[in-house]
């Protein structure tokens, strides 16, 4: 089996399962309990938020909640910028940011959507257009999901707050952390970041903020996490968050030349004729979106399946949800959103792999479109 | 604590003569099905059948199930009670309403007792007036009723509820027929309607993987789970007809897509009949709802189907009632689910309303019908739903 679904999520790491279980196995106790074994893990929790802010920022100007899913931590930031003014979101975020948007916009709040490019990167003049002194949060994500589109997000954030100087800055960095070489600068107010698509396992992922600015939870109970994230932690995954992200890091640069050279390869050999890309080659290179035409995503998903190739689609052959919102905000034809895939690599993929993928597809859509001529 | 039954009255068996035994055996056996895996006793008294000695604690289910059943006409839980008025009354008082209007509706079977019905009706009542200053007799629209049933062996049953039955005869008592279940809103109506006259039913189902996805499939299966929760076990046969769809797709006219694509599937359906013992096609077709289910469509549908009958329970019925009928059935919140059981990548934007039967051989000529109908054969997969 060939899996290029990795934006979907990860095989988890492991090594880290190893190193993590015992967190499962033996160090079980509740870290908000008073002994001595609770204590240490409260601690170990702390070293784990640390760690895992020193692989994308140097400074000590930065905390990191943990939440439960990186949905959690978006749902948490945008729910922080309702108390005055606007929201300016745009049309390529994650469902975790659009709906929850959206779903602000039906509580009666003032949201804006700022329009796309063709790459999928947001329309920064758009953006601005959309800004003013009373807009309270702006989210842009940092890699898009779907094409893998770059967001200059210091860039944005810095025009942003000229214009909007109480403006919070929220990006999704789930698919650029541990994935794109990053740091983050004090512009940004609050970022996204997630286990279970760097070798993590689901059930735990953060939201970073500046230490210097307040924020108010969004789920209530027993006070954890400073009190900005009731529930006993799940000391488990974040241990192995913390050590897959660790090994993660360590060969961050590498790896992505790595992909990067994969990309550009695939790219070329991939039938012209019968694909066309919708990432620009500026895109994070994990994430590889093309477009078919005449030929509906889905069909050739169960194919490729059937071949032993796992991929994403930007569609499904369900009369709801025919195309991908994102992709259709990228003003695509419908008859080539109909035929979106996206090919989203890991650190581990392999140049054998990536061959066998190249042949499997070329194959499969011709076949396809001989079929359905 | 007082011993509780259930009592399943039939319906229409009591119209049968002399193969009456049949139907109840028949029936019996499906009570039996009905309730498998639940502690239970059944027996069949005297016109009516009676659960005992069951799991107690899941009464709801039981009559659930029962009055599933095609034959049930309705199904009580009484109280058990030796027939002595003392002990009728006992139990008459605990579930009799404390205010109100009421009624006690009695029935004596066994002639010896004592009291005939009206005066064990006077009895009770009267007693329980005295018990209780703020109910009311009302004979003719009481808010409450309360039934004492007094049998042949010494007992009573006491209840206050009717739950309706699905009505019908018992499955397997009128054949065996062949549906075909698409996924849609009309063919599990279908299915329903020829079971509930008696008829043991499987289905086909044809899909067009990888055109179409396993949700649909999955979809369908539900669906014949939610069926033979009515009519028992049933197989689900399923069938690819992608390489026909693409077959018709590269060769014929787009409008002839849906007359030739069901030529196929009544095809197929024979066979299928033939090999497994149907005795005809059930679909759920309506007439003029959409263009494949004009009357000139079922004509030319028809003529592949030689020797069995096509039923078409559905055939004068109007959408809304079709979905009415669903809805209580309990198959249109999986039917509505979007996911499509045929694909529509091939579907034409205007599809022949009324094929002419040349035109539709003209087209059909240019296909390998034998191969292909072989091909779509042979990759039959049975399922067992139950």
């Amino acid at each position: 089996m060939i899996y290029l679904d990795n934006a979907a999520t990860t095989l988890p790491d492991a090594d880290s399962l190893e190193k993590a279980s015992v967190y499962l196995k033996e160090k079980f106790f509740n870290p908000s309990a008073m002994y001595r074994e609770g204590f240490e893990l409260h601690k170990e929790i702390d070293a784990a938020k640390k760690h895992l802010l020193s692989f994308i920022t140097p400074s000590s100007d930065y905390d990191l909640i943990f939440t439960s899913s990186g949905t959690e931590a978006d749902n948490q930031a945008l729910f922080n910028g309702i108390k005055r003014g606007n929201l300016v979101v745009n049309e390529g975020e994650h469902a975790a940011v659009y709906m929850t948007a959206k779903e602000l916009k039906k509580r009666g709040h003032d949201v804006r959507f700022a329009k796309l490019l063709s790459d999928g990167r947001v329309d920064v003049e758009h953006l601005l257009s959309l800004i003013d002194q009373d807009t309270s949060l702006v989210s842009v994500m940092h890699v898009n999901n779907e094409t893998g589109a770059v967001n200059d997000i210091e860039d944005i954030a810095d025009s942003v707050k000229k214009l909007a100087p109480k403006a919070v800055f929220h990006s999704d960095g789930v698919q650029a952390f541990g994935k794109i070489v990053y740091r983050l600068s004090p512009k940004i107010d609050l970022y996204t970041i997630s286990a279970h698509k760097i070798g993590g396992v689901r059930g735990v992922a953060g939201l970073i903020k500046r230490k210097d600015f307040h924020i108010d939870p969004y789920i209530f109970g027993g006070g954890q996490e400073n009190g900005l994230r009731s529930g006993t932690e799940n000391t488990f995954a974040i241990k192995q968050f913390e050590f897959a992200a660790e090994k993660r890091f360590r060969t961050l640069e590498a790896d992505f030349l790595k992909i990067q050279e994969f990309n550009r390869y695939m790219r070329e050999q991939l039938n012209p004729a019968l694909f066309s890309f919708v990432s620009s080659k500026s895109a994070s290179p994990y994430i590889l979106c093309a477009a078919i035409r005449g030929i509906r995503a889905e069909v050739l998903l169960h194919i490729l399946n059937d071949k032993g190739l796992l991929i994403g689609t930007g569609s499904a052959c369900s009369s709801r949800n025919r195309y991908s919102r994102v992709i259709l905000a990228c003003e695509i034809k419908k008859e080539l959103a109909e035929g979106i895939i996206r090919l989203s690599f890991s650190a581990h993929t392999t140049k054998e792999e990536i061959d066998q993928a190249v042949q499997i597809l070329n194959e499969s859509v011709s076949q396809l479109a001989e079929r359905m001529k | 604590m007082v011993e509780k039954v259930v009592i399943i009255r039939y319906g229409e068996i009591h119209l049968k003569g002399n193969n009456r035994g049949y139907f109840e055996k028949v029936f019996m056996n499906n009570l039996e099905k009905s309730l498998t895996g639940i502690r239970h006793e059944i027996h069949k008294p005297s016109g009516r059948y009676v659960v005992e000695n069951y799991d107690e604690t899941r009464t709801d289910e039981i009559v659930q199930r029962l009055c599933k059943v095609f034959g049930t006409h309705s199904v009580s839980i009484a109280y058990k009670v030796p027939a002595d008025i003392d002990r009728i009354f006992d139990i008459v008082s605990q579930i009799a309403p404390k205010e109100g209007t009421f009624k006690i509706v009695a029935n004596r079977a066994d002639k010896s007792f004592a009291y005939n019905s009206m005066q064990v009706n006077a009895q009770i009542g009267g007693r329980l007036l005295a018990k209780n200053p703020a109910l009311k007799v009302d004979v003719h629209h009481p808010e409450h009723e309360i039934f004492i049933d007094i049998r042949e062996n010494g007992t009573a049953l006491v209840f206050n509820a009717f739950f309706e039955g699905a009505g019908g005869m018992p499955v397997g008592t009128s054949g065996k027929g062949l549906l075909l279940l698409s996924g849609g809103i009309d063919s599990p109506v279908a299915g329903h309607m020829i079971a509930k006259r008696g008829m043991q039913l499987d289905a086909l189902h044809f899909h067009s993987y990888p055109y179409t996805n396993m949700q649909a499939r999955e979809k369908v299966e539900t669906l014949a789970k939610i069926l033979s929760g009515y009519i028992g076990e049933m197989k689900l046969y399923v069938v690819s007809v992608t390489h026909i769809q693409e077959a018709i797709h590269k060769n014929c006219p787009e409008e002839m897509m849906i007359t030739l694509l069901r030529r196929f599937m009544m095809r197929i359906a024979t066979h299928i009949s033939n090999q497994y013992g149907a005795q005809c096609i059930v679909t759920g077709e309506s007439l003029g709802q959409v263009a494949s289910q004009t009357i000139e469509g079922m004509t030319s549908s028809n003529e592949v189907v030689d020797s069995l009958p096509v039923l078409r329970p559905l055939v004068g019925f109007d959408k809304t009632e079709i979905i009415e009928r669903a809805r209580k059935i309990g198959t249109f919140e999986t039917s509505i689910q979007p996911y499509e059981d045929c694909c529509t990548v091939f579907l034409p934007k205007h599809p022949l309303i009324k094929p002419k039967l040349e035109k539709v051989h003209e087209a059909e000529a240019r296909l390998d019908v034998d191969a292909l109908l072989q091909e779509a054969l042979d990759s039959l997969e049975i399922v067992t739903i139950n």
